[in-house]
């Protein structure tokens, strides 16, 4: 593969259409211009509350005889205990392996039997189960994912039988510069807040997870007031909530309240940033991350956030340009921007070999900085903007794109017509725009750097370009706080 | 020579049953145009105007195992050199064309075959056209666009073999599974080898494959088709078919005689792996079908047998994986498995071989059976939601199975395979004389007395062609 996420276009095709109509006069020498543009319809959802409260989303598009639902908790591994790093993700993985009435092979081989599939699992502000099958059995399918959700039995045996799972995985995640260098990212960022630990759990987190931990959060957080059902595909929104109100109708709340959250994450700022090296030295390339806050997903900067992101990632953006076109250092670098309910952060990344690791953290911090200071022409705005929307518009070509979209939009409560806004509020952000948020939001002297990757290589030129480098041996790497270093009682 | 009475005499319509059930499910066909340019260049094109984009593919019938002699992964940096310039385009234009304006490229290098694609606007079509028609014809090539692209290439070596703690165990199963054919280069090459890459090569590379008649262009979204057609002979009917012949590996990979056993080891192995492999038929065999559906019914779920066996029961392995890996001129069928934490690679290896064994002993259940259709049915509507999926399973049909219209008749060929055949095609292929075994474990683990491990040396250089 070349590489690069790839992503997909348009109506965008009003300025493209500005982009290229002045070159095309030859017809050999010089590439034909564009014909008129077709024009774009996104898919309708349609939804309606059930009487305890889930809110149920279809959305019809009957190009393929498929159908893929989701249930999304609005709750995820923010609510994991202190000290129980993972217990969240353990719970959503524990649903499918067993419940009142069948065992955790018998659900394999139910939903298998349909030619589907079933996964579970949490993320940040949310935990999700995810069924994808032919069309006409969406009916079976949403029976085990409605017993899965509603009955799971979190048995001793499969409680340990996944503990062991997640800790062999986490040995590889642990061996791999990539992986590592974003979790110490999220504790550089988050610090010591609830997004700052690991997901799926430390090596140390996930033996102190008992059965009652896993049982408390699955009847505090999964609950019919706490859930969104979103189908999409073959199907009519009539048989979607006649479906919903079978499987989920009798699903009871709780009497008591859904717990409120507030996670507060301090601002990064200058005299915070820390350029951490993690020396690895069977490393076989470098990880370099730059990482700082930025904002959560109901700020009003969201698009002008969206659109600095697109100026500084994707293929021709300005990382990968600087770092992989112009240098060959990389076979690929890029940015995202991670909005959730109650911050956010950015964050650019690349992989280079070690002798490099100095050159490229130098670099990115550079594109970081220049996207406030220097330049940004129209031309350069249009076409990441066109690349932008491209990509939107390609990641609902299948039903289970669709309902990833629909479905985030609906689980941090955003009208979900902001898809048939979407491209009128990108397309409306200005060269200012995005440099005021990225002086504001994206301040390069306030962004940390984490470089993981056999420091011996890059070590002595990365002090020559930064001072306060700390380097902490991954032997002594500590995920459970933000101090990140083992304190090692010798004796 | 546009002569747009004889190309149309070589174009056919195929007009199957729209639809195939299966179970209670519908199979949409693939409607798709087929013809041939009088320099060779085969075009497939199917209107789909579920989204206003259209996807183009344009597979080139060489792929990794055509690397020239010592210059393994040469096809592949070659795929990255076709994004630079050529007479009319700037280096990077071609994402000029498509990025710049919402759409997106990228390329793929196989062992047989080198596909390029790109999904755009549909009022593109044309530009994309003249441009895939430039890459073709007329491509030019700068030392210092060469050189920065091959390090570009040699990030992603280290990226995707270096890097991650698995990446030397799955380089190791092409270098030790095949013992002529040049499959035993992994497309990816050795950074030796790229090292000794140059323009000269380059040049001669894109001369020697890069042809009409080597070429099939695909194109699926939404566009007309007399439009379509009238741009593909602007573009692509002046382009001349070379006199050179063209030269194609002819190495038959010898039958196994008996078992041989790898060790190999490196610096970051957290869980220590196995493979088996098996050498097996190509991807054109009245087999296939049946090793695919093995490898389903073995791995394709938790409810699969080596799932339930290894990671569920036995809780021996981390993860358990069988593949039917069938290429061209050969296939390989292999096992690839993690042990959990603790766990010995030779029980591993023990249970594999009694999962095996099982396969072997007794036909599969009527209920597994079903499963794996069922399995494979969803995999395939799955895989043609988007233009770009429906383009790359048109195009496997027409240049690696050797007729387009296998895109409709494959999922016949699979749902036809019954408990026997699985049996029969275990019992024949996946014996104790055709088995190679790696294992792959940390560099402390390496005997003191064995010699360097050759892994790289093995995989770089020439292979017998």
């Amino acid at each position: 593969m070349r590489n690069k996420a790839a992503n997909w276009i348009l109506a965008i095709l009003v300025l493209a259409l500005c982009a290229m109509s002045s070159v095309a006069q030859t017809a050999q020498a010089t590439p034909p211009p564009p014909t008129a543009p077709h024009l774009t319809v996104f898919p309708k959802p349609v939804e309606k509350n059930l009487p305890n409260g889930l809110r149920v989303i279809v959305i019809p598009r009957t190009e393929m005889p498929l159908v893929t639902a989701q249930l999304l908790i609005k709750s995820g591994g923010e609510v994991d205990p202190t000290d129980l790093s993972g217990a969240a993700d353990m719970t959503a993985s524990l649903l499918t392996r067993g419940t009142s009435t069948k065992s955790a092979t018998q659900i394999a081989e139910a939903i298998e039997a349909l030619g589907g599939t079933l996964n579970a699992g949490a993320g940040w502000d949310v935990s999700t189960i995810t069924t994808g099958v032919m069309a006409p059995r969406i009916g079976s399918a949403l029976e085990i994912m409605a017993d899965v959700a509603r009955n799971p039995n979190f048995k001793d045996e499969e409680i340990e039988r996944l503990r062991r799972q997640t800790l062999g995985g986490l040995r590889s995640a642990l061996a791999t510069p990539g992986s590592i260098a974003r979790f110490v990212a999220a504790r550089v960022v988050y610090r010591d807040s609830p997004y700052g630990h690991l997901l799926g759990g430390t090596p140390e987190s996930l033996p102190r997870i008992k059965r009652e931990d896993i049982v408390k959060i699955h009847s505090m957080y999964y609950r019919p007031d706490n859930a969104i059902l979103v189908i999409g595909g073959d199907i009519t929104p009539a048989n979607g909530f006649e479906l919903a109100q079978k499987y989920f109708g009798d699903w009871q709340n709780p009497p008591n309240a859904l717990p409120k959250l507030q996670i507060t994450t301090p601002d990064s700022t200058a005299s915070g940033r820390r350029i951490l090296v993690i020396d690895q030295p069977a490393a076989g390339q470098t990880a370099v991350l730059a990482v700082r806050t930025a904002i959560n997903r109901g700020n009003p900067d969201y698009f002008r956030g969206i659109v600095a992101n697109a100026i500084l990632s994707g293929y021709s953006g300005r990382l990968n340009w600087e770092i992989r076109v112009k240098r060959g250092l990389s076979y690929g670098a890029g940015s995202s921007l991670d909005t959730r309910r109650s911050a956010g952060s950015f964050m650019a990344s690349a992989q280079t070999k070690n002798v490099s690791g100095a050159e490229v953290a130098s670099l990115t911090l550079a594109e970081i900085s220049k996207l406030a200071t220097g330049e940004l022409l129209d031309s350069e705005l249009s076409t990441r903007k066109a690349s932008l929307l491209g990509g939107f518009a390609r990641s609902m070509e299948t039903t289970g794109g669709v309902v990833g979209q629909f479905g985030s939009l609906a689980m941090y409560g955003v009208p979900l017509d902001e898809i048939n806004s979407y491209i009128a509020s990108v397309q409306a952000i200005k060269a200012a725009d995005v440099k005021s948020f990225a002086a504001s939001r994206l301040n390069a002297d306030s962004t940390s750097v984490v470089i993981v990757g056999n420091a011996k290589d890059f070590l002595p030129d990365l002090q020559k370009r930064f001072s306060n480098v700390e380097v902490i041996s991954v032997a002594d790497l500590d995920l459970n706080s933000a101090g990140l270093k083992k304190t090692v009682s010798k004796n | 020579m546009k002569r747009l009475t004889l190309l149309l005499i070589s174009s056919v319509f195929i007009t199957a049953a729209v639809c195939a059930a299966y179970g209670q499910t519908k199979m949409p066909q693939v409607k798709f145009r087929d013809r041939t340019l009088p320099n060779g260049l085969r075009v497939l094109s199917v209107i789909d105007k579920s989204s206003p984009t259209v996807t183009i593919n344009v597979w080139y019938h060489v792929g990794s195992k055509d690397d020239p002699d010592h210059r393994s992964g040469f096809a592949h940096l070659f795929e990255h050199i076709m994004f630079k310039s050529t007479k009319n385009m700037k280096a990077e234009m071609m994402d000029r064309l498509t990025e710049d304006v919402g759409g997106n490229n990228n390329a793929t290098t196989q062992d047989d075959a080198t596909i390029y694609y790109e999904t755009i606007p549909a009022n593109y079509l044309e530009t994309l056209l003249w441009a895939e028609a430039e890459r073709l014809a007329s491509l030019t090539v700068d030392d210092e666009n060469f050189k920065s692209e091959r390090a570009v290439v040699e990030e992603e070596f280290r990226q995707s073999i270096l890097a991650p703690p698995n990446g030397r165990f799955f380089y190791a199963m092409d270098v030790r599974s095949w013992n002529a054919h040049p499959y035993k280069r992994p497309g990816i090459g050795s950074i030796e080898d790229l090292d000794a890459a140059t323009v000269d090569d380059v040049i001669k590379f894109h001369n020697t494959y890069y042809r009409p008649d080597n070429a099939t262009l695909i194109v699926v979204g939404d566009f007309d088709q007399k439009q379509l057609d009238t741009w593909v002979d602007k573009y692509f009917a002046s382009i001349a078919k070379p006199n050179l012949p063209l030269p194609r590996v002819n190495v038959t990979e010898p039958a196994r005689t008996g078992e041989k056993r790898f060790m190999e080891y490196a610096p970051n192995v957290p869980l220590k792996g196995v493979a088996l492999t098996f050498l097996a038929p190509s991807s054109k065999s009245d087999d296939a079908a049946a090793l695919r559906m093995a490898s389903v019914i073995l791995s394709q779920g938790r409810s699969s047998r080596l799932y339930q066996s290894l990671v569920y029961q036995q809780q021996l392995a981390a993860s358990a994986n069988a593949g039917a890996d069938l290429r061209e001129d050969a296939g390989m069928f292999t096992f690839t498995s993690f042990a959990a934490n603790g766990k010995k690679p030779e029980d591993v290896e023990a249970a594999l071989r009694a999962e095996i064994k099982k396969l072997q002993d007794a036909p599969v259940s009527a209920a597994e059976l079903e499963k794996a259709k069922n399995q494979i049915v969803t995999g395939q509507l799955r895989q043609r939601e988007t233009s770009l999926g429906k383009s790359n399973a048109l195009g496997r049909a027409a240049v690696l199975l050797g007729d387009p219209n296998r895109v409709n008749t494959e999922l016949d060929r699979l749902q036809s395979v019954t408990a026997a055949d699985i049996q029969r095609v275990a019992q024949k292929y996946l014996t104790d004389n055709n088995r190679y075994v790696i294992y792959y474990l940390p560099e402390s683990e390496r005997p003191k007395t064995s010699g360097r491990n050759t892994l790289t040396d093995a995989a770089k250089g020439g292979a017998s062609r």
